[in-house]
């Protein structure tokens, strides 16, 4: 057993309408702009809704989850006075929206699980998984990360001064998983770290293993853009170092003062 | 009342999001749930919302409630006979 990944999918490759992605018009007027986004991104990575019929898990990660849902409806609370609130902002302003809404498309009742951990969400959902296979209950799974970018969010932050180095940004990746190694298998989750402490530039190659040939890729250096689970993103630029020749590629995240995260992928042999 | 239809008309597709369809679109006749536009209990609540804050009417009595959301124009009717 182990972690193959099989496909992965960025919100800036998707190609199709959500109309065709999500034919119901009554689902997709509850969906707001994140949740198109990710539910749109998580359809394209299974090759179209009919993909989700054979999931076996789907894992979802987030670090502010539909954020425009949850301002809405504390503003809501404000204006009216706590009274008279719109439901559908409240439904819809959960973590686990996303999650539930993939499997809703299909009536899909399998193992359904949402990652709300900041910076690390990602890697909780990744691990989630890693775990499923190793316990042998892996089969197909989808792990995806997402989270938007409001004007508010990046009014607050950056009088935190989280915008010196990088702009806020937003995005959606998923992953589509196999707990055996399949003829579309592209790559192959070999370790998920959870390090104590901040590890340097020089350290990581040796306590990793790493040769001179393989890549090691830091979140905040690849990427000017950056948000909670932008290592979903970094993880996918991964995916294609090793489509490319890479044997071994390391995703080191670190930021905001929170401790790293080490996911490293290999090719397949 | 025919102002109020076309107004109501507005206020759901605006308030619950239907998408491509306008306020020609919608039979005031029609029913809202089930056939017809197919709404369902959550804007069942969205509507109740919409005739507070827009008309300051409220369902007293839920037992009337479901001749009242039956159609666009029987929320008018409702809307006509109570507003205040």
């Amino acid at each position: 057993m182990g972690l193959y990944v099989s496909n992965i999918t960025s919100d800036s490759q998707v190609v199709t309408d959500v109309k065709v992605l999500v034919p119901d018009a009554g689902v997709r007027r509850r969906m707001s702009r994140v949740i198109r986004m990710a539910v749109s991104t998580a359809v394209e990575c299974v090759g179209g809704i009919e993909g989700i019929d054979g999931l076996d898990a789907i894992i979802t990660a987030t670090g502010y989850g539909c954020l425009a849902d949850s301002e809405r409806f504390l503003r809501n609370v404000i204006s009216d006075k706590e009274d008279l609130l719109n439901p559908t902002p409240f439904i819809q302003s959960t973590f686990n929206t996303v999650g539930g809404q993939i499997a809703l498309l299909r009536h899909n009742h399998c193992y359904n699980m949402t990652y709300v951990n900041r910076i690390h969400s990602f890697e909780d959902a990744l691990l989630d998984a890693f775990m499923r296979a190793e316990d042998g209950e892996g089969g197909r799974m989808l792990v995806g990360a997402f989270d938007e970018r409001t004007d508010s969010q990046y009014e607050i932050m950056k009088r935190m001064g989280l915008w010196r180095k990088h702009d806020c940004g937003e995005g959606s990746v998923f992953v589509l998983l196999t707990s055996q190694k399949e003829d579309s298998s592209i790559a192959e989750v070999l370790e998920i770290d959870f390090p104590s402490d901040s590890i340097g530039e020089q350290d990581i190659a040796q306590r990793y293993g790493c040769s001179d040939d393989d890549v090691i890729l830091y979140n905040v250096c690849c990427t000017m853009e950056i948000y909670p689970t932008i290592s979903a993103s970094v993880f996918a630029q991964a995916v294609e170092k090793i489509k490319k020749g890479a044997s071994k590629v390391l995703v080191y995240n670190e930021m905001w003062g929170m401790t790293p995260t080490v996911v490293i992928l290999g090719c397949i042999v | 009342m025919e102002q109020i239809i076309q107004e109501l008309k507005e206020h759901l597709i605006e308030e619950l999001n239907l998408e491509e369809i306008t306020p020609e679109d919608i039979d005031a006749e029609a029913p809202l749930f089930g056939d017809g536009l197919g709404l369902d209990s959550i804007d069942a609540l969205e509507i109740i919302l919409i005739l507070e804050k827009n008309y300051g009417v409220k369902l007293s009595n839920s037992a009337e409630a479901k001749p009242v959301f039956y159609s666009v124009k029987t929320l008018a009717e409702y809307i006509v006979n109570n507003r205040k």
